[in-house]
Parts: structure tokens; sequence; C-alpha cells
């Protein structure tokens, strides 16, 4: 069976494992040119995350969605144990320590978000009308590990858990009622809400909001982030200064080169013509996995590749203009290229997901 | 046949599967907006912040350059630079906010007194620039906090230029001060491309020529990390020294009238009326250049800017008063424009003189009998002028008043000039909102009232009268300012015979101005005992004020050379207090000038010979 999944793949989708392949070999360039260490370590992250992934193919897909509650519970249960007993580092806690290494439970939570979304919405397979019930559910089990990320405080991925739960009720439609009480619920609860989360914010969060306003208004503070990134972005050219020239990187000028500003280090050494070259391979996937979910032939399948396509099609889009300065510095990272063991695996492992789907549901 | 709306409103996003699709379709849009905004950064804009990365990797630190020395007219060094250590902060590298606490401790300061500058400066600023924390260090300062730099990558400790001010706060208003420029400072665009830490002038001299004074900061030049972690240096340029300023003050006139002013408060002004270069100027009591260069404690500096006796004011510029009878001259000179007085008719003065139902008394009970205009001047006979004075009311004494420049600022080269006051009838109506009543004129007539001047103001209108009506304008910077006189527009005739009575003021033995006289130096002018409102200064309480002391005059009589104006607050006769200070400046500028002076005339007797014979 091992032997068929891998034949299955390379026979049949030769570009889509090209595409990848690609991607992750421009990831350990970029972080090479960044900390050579870093692109070490990420190495190693990437072959546990391809282990991972072969895991993945394994087991059929559906037998995920049945245990998705108990995989769901088990990844909230860490992120209690995050809040309780987590690893500080750079003043946010968000790592659990496991032996030589630590784990980042919030970027499992995106998966096992997904796969309960997608039993949760589903009964027996079959796809049943969405009630209130069912919508408030849905909002919980999104909304409670995000609280708790959003205070490690890891305001990005929090922001990915909601854009999923939102891909999901998009997709499952909600009756006009429904939509209606809830945005006005929303619209009249905005102010108290906006007043409470401004409270609750970091210093440094609301400075990023402020910043993105206006990122020249204080260029060593505020919008640091911002205006050197798009420096760096601005100063590649169309062929990019080479590996081993970019100095916006070089000189330390970008903080969070390896993590969410790893598009911008990439561009500035690639230049415009590298950055279409990635920009396809990263169209290719999200394209791919949009095909998952709509050549699947059962609701479990499509909803779980749907919710693969939400996670890179977003995840990819607000790093990309979050980079180029469009949005404000939220902190999400970029799929499959931001440092980060946790999630290269589970950026991985929910590509894995969609090949899983293919393969399982062809037999 | 033709779909309708609920069908093709189902087709397109009805199912999950077409909300998919919709989902991919928002995708290419914002995949568009990717590539679009990539092609403009990286693409059109590309040149623009190449740019701005090349900058981002040199930094320039400023070098502060050496400020301009001062000197007197001799050259003299008033104001030089010593070095001294000062302990910076660079806010974007601390660590930690605790850490200018430890910082604190190891100098032995209050924390603060050094939060005070990151607060000011810190705020404006941008976060790599280093804010200068604490000057002035003492060797074990420096020692104590040079232990714990190592792990404070924030701050350091550099040798800065200090300004070193003479002893005894000599000349300190007209020097000034400087001290670290403020957030408010850096909006002036002369203080833009200076490192923090640089003083700029705050008054005085300092202030006025700072653009002279203050040179050029170098540049050091090095490629960096954003860490500030110096990869490689570049070559800088030093920084350019201030041009050194040589004033028109003798250092030995200002020691000699600071000397004499003691601990009173007033002001001594020496002008030489041929070219208005100041030859001192003095103001007691003063404050110390020096410690108003560091940084002070606001409570020290909040009782300075509150002492009674107000010592951050230049009295000499600032300080206004009532003339008192120095201001006879010009209703005399006043009395000749209009055609009505006559320096020989003899006049009764009985001690007392009524405008309607106001009775106005002379300084001296029972008057002083008969006189003519010179021995009214000689002994400041008040009667004689009050009746002059309602003859001309008070537009044509102010008309003349202000030809002599009272009224308006001199233009000497020092911040914050006053000017006092010359009143008439529009003067009144304008800022009073009442009409001028004849009670009022008899006081103007005499210098009180209304009327204030600045020491400087008097020094400069007893210029005109020694040169015959050609006015100075004063001024302290040596060679580059404007020398050349301007006419008031008086008749020359008018002025000997007033100089005339003016020399007997100080020679003839029973003149009020007879303290002043000195043998072998012919001194003429006009003493003044203005009297006021109330006390100033500490004695403000007491029930009945002493009036203001004046003394203004000007020597060699036959060629003037220097003005004097002596102002003593509340200190009584103008003549027997403000006097002897005047006497000592001359003195010791004869001492100074003996040898270039012309042998004094041998009839320094009265040119009227009538005038002691009353």
């Amino acid at each position: 069976m091992k032997s068929e999944v891998v034949t299955y793949i390379v026979k049949i989708h030769p570009l889509f494992l090209a595409a990848l392949l690609g991607i992750l070999g421009i990831d350990l360039l970029t972080l090479y040119s960044v900390n050579p260490y870093l692109a070490m370590k990420q190495g190693i992250w990437e072959l546990v995350g391809l282990l991972v992934a072969g895991g993945i193919l394994m087991i059929p897909y559906p037998l995920f969605v049945k245990n998705a509650r108990f995989i769901y519970g088990l990844v909230l249960a860490l992120l209690f144990v995050v809040v309780l007993f987590g690893h500080r580092s750079h003043g946010a806690r968000r790592w659990i320590g496991v032996g030589w290494f630590q784990i980042q439970p919030s970027e499992f939570m995106i998966l096992a978000l997904i796969l309960f979304l997608t039993a949760y919405l589903l009964r027996n397979g079959k796809d049943v009308p969405m009630t209130s019930g069912l919508f408030a559910g849905g909002a919980l089990a999104a909304l409670l590990p995000a609280v708790l990320i959003a205070r490690q405080p890891d305001l990005g991925t929090a922001v990915e858990l909601l854009i999923i739960f939102a891909v999901y009720i998009l997709l499952k439609g909600i009756s006009s009622k429904v939509l209606t009480i809830s945005l006005i619920g929303g619209l009249a609860f905005f102010p108290v809400a906006w007043e409470v989360l401004w409270t609750h914010l970091h210093e440094f969060q609301k400075d990023r909001i402020r910043a993105f306003v206006d990122p020249s208004s204080d260029p060593s503070g505020m919008g640091y982030h911002t205006i050197q990134s798009i420096v760096a972005v601005g100063s590649g050219g169309w062929f990019g200064q080479g590996l081993s020239g970019a100095t916006q990187v070089r000189y330390q000028f970008l903080p969070g080169a390896q993590t969410d500003f790893v598009f911008a280090v990439f561009t500035e050494e690639w230049g415009f013509a590298g950055a279409l070259l990635f920009l396809t391979l990263m169209a290719y996937l999200i394209w791919f996995a949009a095909r998952t979910a709509l050549e699947s032939r059962d609701q479990v399948g499509f909803y779980l590749a749907s919710g693969v396509t939400g996670f890179f099609l977003f995840g990819f889009l607000i790093n990309a203009l979050m980079v180029l300065g469009v949005l404000p510095v939220v902190g999400v990272p970029m799929p499959l290229m931001s440092y980060g063991g946790s999630a290269m695996i589970v950026a991985l492992g929910s590509l894995a997901l969609l090949l899983n789907i293919r393969f399982y549901a062809k037999r | 046949m033709a779909l309708d709306s609920r069908s093709l409103k189902r087709s397109l996003l009805g199912t999950p599967r077409a909300r998919l699709r919709g989902l991919v379709l928002l995708f290419w849009v914002g995949f568009s907006v990717v590539v679009i905004r990539l092609y403009v950064v990286e693409v059109i804009k590309h040149r623009h912040y190449l740019a701005l990365a090349r900058e981002n990797i040199v930094k320039s630190t400023p070098i502060p350059p050496l400020r301009g020395e001062i000197t007197d007219r001799n050259g003299v060094v008033l104001v030089h630079n010593g070095p001294e250590f000062a302990l910076f902060e660079i806010p974007g590298e601390v660590r930690r906010p605790q850490e200018i606490r430890w910082v604190a401790s190891d100098l032995g300061v209050p924390v603060d007194r050094l939060l005070r500058s990151t607060r000011s400066l810190g705020f404006v600023l941008p976060s790599h620039v280093p804010i200068p924390l604490l000057a002035g260090l003492s060797m074990a300062q420096v020692g104590r906090v040079n232990m714990d730099l190592y792990r404070l990558p924030g701050f350091f400790i550099q040798i800065m230029p200090k300004r070193i001010y003479p002893e005894n706060n000599l000349a300190a208003h007209l020097l000034g001060y400087v001290g670290s420029f403020t957030p408010g400072d850096l909006k002036s665009s002369l203080y833009r491309h200076l490192p923090p830490g640089t003083g700029v002038g705050k008054s005085g001299i300092e202030k006025e020529y700072d653009s002279l004074l203050q040179g050029t900061p170098g540049m050091r030049r090095q490629l960096v990390n954003s860490h500030g972690v110096m990869i490689k240096r570049l070559r800088e340029k030093p920084p350019g020294e201030g041009q050194s300023l040589r004033l028109t003050i003798d250092v030995r006139l200002q020691a000699v009238a600071e000397r004499m002013l003691g601990d009173r408060r007033g002001a001594v002004v020496a002008l030489d009326p041929r070219n208005g270069e100041l030859l001192a100027l003095a103001s007691h009591p003063a404050y110390s250049p020096g410690e108003l260069s560091q940084a002070m404690s606001t409570a020290r500096w909040n009782d300075l800017v509150h002492a009674p006796d107000h010592p951050l004011t230049n009295r000499a510029t600032q300080g206004l008063y009532p003339p008192g009878s120095v201001f006879k001259i010009v209703t005399t000179m006043s009395g000749f424009q209009e055609n009505k007085l006559d320096p020989d008719k003899s006049f009764q003065c009985g001690g007392l003189f009524h405008v309607g139902s106001v009775i106005f008394h002379d300084w001296k009970k029972g008057g002083h009998g008969t006189l003519h205009l010179h021995r009214a001047i000689e002994q400041s006979c008040d009667i004689f002028f009050y009746t002059l004075g309602m003859k001309l009311g008070p537009d044509a004494i102010a008309r003349v008043a202000r030809d002599f420049g009272l009224g308006e600022k001199t233009g000497i080269d020092l911040p914050a000039e006053l000017s006092g006051v010359v009143p008439d009838r529009q003067w009144k109506k304008k800022y009073l909102h009442a009409p001028w009543f004849p009670g009022e004129t008899p006081p103007m007539a005499i210098g009180q009232g209304y009327l204030t001047v600045t020491p400087l103001e008097m020094a400069r209108l007893m210029g005109a009268v020694a040169m015959d009506g050609e006015i100075s304008h004063p001024h302290l910077r040596l060679g580059k300012t404007l020398t050349s006189l301007s006419p008031v527009g008086l008749p020359v005739k008018n002025f000997a015979l007033v100089k005339s009575d003016l020399r007997d003021v100080v020679a003839a033995p029973h003149g009020t101005g007879h303290p002043v006289n000195l043998s072998f130096f012919a001194i003429a002018g006009k003493t003044g005992t203005a009297q006021v409102v109330s006390n100033r200064g500490v004695n403000k309480d007491k029930k009945r004020p002493k009036a203001d002391s004046w003394f203004v005059g000007f020597g060699p009589f036959d060629s003037p050379r220097i003005v004097v104006a002596v102002l003593i607050e509340n200190g009584g006769d103008g003549g027997d207090v403000a006097g002897p200070v005047a006497r000592e400046v001359f003195r010791m500028y004869y001492v100074t000038h003996a040898s270039t002076l012309p042998p004094p005339s041998p009839s320094v007797a009265p040119a009227r010979p009538g005038g002691s014979s009353l």
C-alpha cells in the first residue's frame, strides 16, 4: 500500500510534487541566506514534515474525520498547557518543550479545527441544514482556541482560525435570518467589542495597527516593519540582489526576516522574476487544493479539502499583502516558507490530506 | 425558457461547490493585487527603495563641534571650552526599561533627573539618535557607570565640550549661557543638524550669535547592522569649529562696574558715543552662566525664575524705570525746539506748583529761589520744569523724547531687549482709553508718571547729547555692526548750551552730580532721583519706597569718548548713590586710556561764568 501511494503521486501528480519540492527548496535557500543554521534546522523540519505527511497518507481520511473531536480536544488541552506552563520566548508564551525541541500547539490547532469543523458540520457524511445551534457550536469551537492563542500573544494564528471558520460558514451557507441577526448583533456590539479588544491588545499589536494607518509616522518605531519590508522588496528590482546581496537582511534591518517576512527576503534576493516563479508555484498549490475539493465525490472530502484551501489561500494572500504593505502586520506566516517546525509540519500535513482525499476517493 | 433569477443565483452561488468557485475567483483577484503591487514596488519604484536600502546600512553619527570663544575688545578671553564627561542613551537600544534605574543608582542621582531628558527629547527624536542624560559627570561617577556599561548597550559615556565662563559671574547677562536644546528648538532649522547634547545659546550673546558660534558638526560614517554594530569604518567628516567672537566690551570697565554695583540691584551701561560700541553692560543681581549651562534641577530653575530680585533679567536692556530728572534734558531740548524756553530769563522757584487744585512740590523744601535754566539743570529744580512742561504739553515733549530714541528698542545685538514708554495724548487714549489730564504733564516733564526707559536707552540719549545730536546704534560685536551715527534732527547750537549746563551738574560744588567729579577727567552729566510707586525686590513690602537713583554722564567734556549710565533700584539720591559708581567707571576709563586721551582743557570751569555766581 505504501508503494501504491508513492506510485500514485509520482505518476498522477508529478507537477504537484515538483511545485511542493520547488517551494521547499526556495525556502531552504532563502533561510540559508538569512542564517545557515536556521536553514539546517528548517531542513530537518521539512524532512520531519514529509515523514508526517507520509504517515497521514497511510491512513484513509475518513478515519481522521471520525476521530476529529478527539484530535481537537487534545490540541485544545495542549493550548491550555501552553497557557499554564508554556515556554516564553521574545515576550510571547507559545511553545511547549518536548525533549530537545519545542512544539507550538497553536499551529496544530489549524489542522485540528479543519478536521473538527468538517466532522461537526456533517452528519454521517451528509450535509445537514445549518441551524443556529450548529452555527453557535462551530463559532465556539473556533473562538475558544482563537482567544487562547491571541492571548499568547499570537494574533496571526488566531486570525487564521477565525478565517477557517468563516470559510466553513461561507461554504455551508447560512440562512439569511441567522446572518442578519448575527450581523446586527455584531454591529451593535462592535464598539464594545472594539473597546475591549483595544484595551486587551498588547502595545506592539496596537502599534502595528497604528503603523498600518500611517507607516511613515514613526519610521524607527511602529511602522518600522512595514517600511523595512517594502524597502527590502523594492531594492530587489527585476532580477534581485542575489543570495548574498540582500543588505536589508544581511545587516538585520528587517526583523522577523526568517518568519513573517521571509517572502520579502526572497524577493529582495531573487527580484521580480523570482517572485513570479514563487507566486506561480504557490498559486498552483492553492488551485490544486481547490480542485481537490471540487472533484471530491463525498461531502467529507469536499469540506476537508476546502478547509485546507482556505488555510493556504488566506495564509498566502494575507502574508504577501502584509509584506507589500497593503495589509497591517498581523503576523500570519507564509505557508511552507516561514521558519518554524510546527508550521511546516502542519502545512505539509494538510497538503498530504489533499493527496489522501484524492487517493482514497479513487478506490 | 430563460433562467429565472432564482435558479441563476442557485447555479452561481447556491451550492457549496459554487461558493468554493467564488472563493477561488476571489483568490485570483487577490493574487492579481499581489502581482501588481509587487511590480509597482519592485520594478517601478526600484531606484527609490534601493537608495533607501543604502541609507539604511550607513550609519551617520554627528560629532559635536567646538563652540567659538568669546573675547573682549582687547582679546581677553571671556568664554572658552573645556572637556566634560556626559552620559548618553540610545533609546532604541535599551533592552529593559529598568536599565535606566541601574544607571541612575550607579550615578547616585534620582532617576527622575535622567528620565526628564528621555521624556523631552526621546519622544521627538528617532530612537537611534543618542540623547544626553547627564553631563558633567565626576570621575567617580564615570568609574562606577563604566563598570556596568558592558551589559548596557543602550548607554555610553562620551567626552563633550563644556562652556567655561568667567569667575564671579562676570558679564553674565551679557554673555548668556548655553543649554541642551529642547524639543521646541528642534523646530528651528538652525538646530536641526546638531547632535543632541550640543549646547545651543539660550540667552545673551550666546543666543544672539548662536549660528556664528555653533560651528558645523562633523559626521562619523560607519557601515552597521541594525544593532548598530560597526562592520566597517567609512571616511569621516571632521567638525568645523565655531567662529570666535570679539566683543566691544572692555573687561576692565565691566569688572569695575560690577564691583561698584556690589550687591545692590541695578545696571551700568558704558557706551562709546562715537560709534555705539558698548564698553560695559552690567546688571545685578546676576546668575551663574556655568550653572545654567548644566542640567539643573527644576526646583533650582524655579527659584531663579521666581526670585524676588529677578536675577535672570538683564536690567540694562530689559529693566524699565522712570528716568527721573535725567529726562529734564529732553524737556529742555523740547523747550528750545518749540521756542518756549529763554535760557537767560530768570525764574522764581517757590517750591510749590499748582495745576488746578493739584499741588506739586519741589524736591527741595522751600524751593531754589530765583534762577536761570543753567541753575535749574545744575540743581535739578523741579518747579522750573513743571512750568516749562505745562507750556509745552505732553506731545511736544514726547516728540523730542522719540527723536532721542526713547520708546523704541535701540536694536542692540542681544535677545529680548525691551523698550520704555513715551506717553502722549494719543498713547494714553489708545492704551488707557482716557484723555490726557493737565495734571499729568508736570510729572512727565521731570521724567515721572507713565514715562519709562531702560538704562541702555538713557546711555544712548546721553551719547546723542555728547555728540551734538548724532545718535549711535549700540552694539556688542566688534567691527561687524553699524558704527555710523544718525542725526536726531535737532539744531546743534542747542546742544552746546545744555552740555555746559550738564558739565556744571558735576563740576560745580553744589551741582547734584558733584560726587562724580574727577579733577583729571572732565565729566558732564545729569542725576536723577526717580520716585517709584513701590519698592522692588526684597524690600517690596516696606511702606515708603526709596527712589531709583540715576546718573547718566559723559566724558571727556571736550571730546566725548565714553557715556556711562548708572541705575540703582531704590537707591535713593541719584548723585550720592549712582554717582560714585559712574565715577569709578570713568576713572578706570581714564586710567586705561590716559595715554591716548587729549590733555584736559585748562578751563574745566563752567562755560557760562554767570552760572556759579548765582
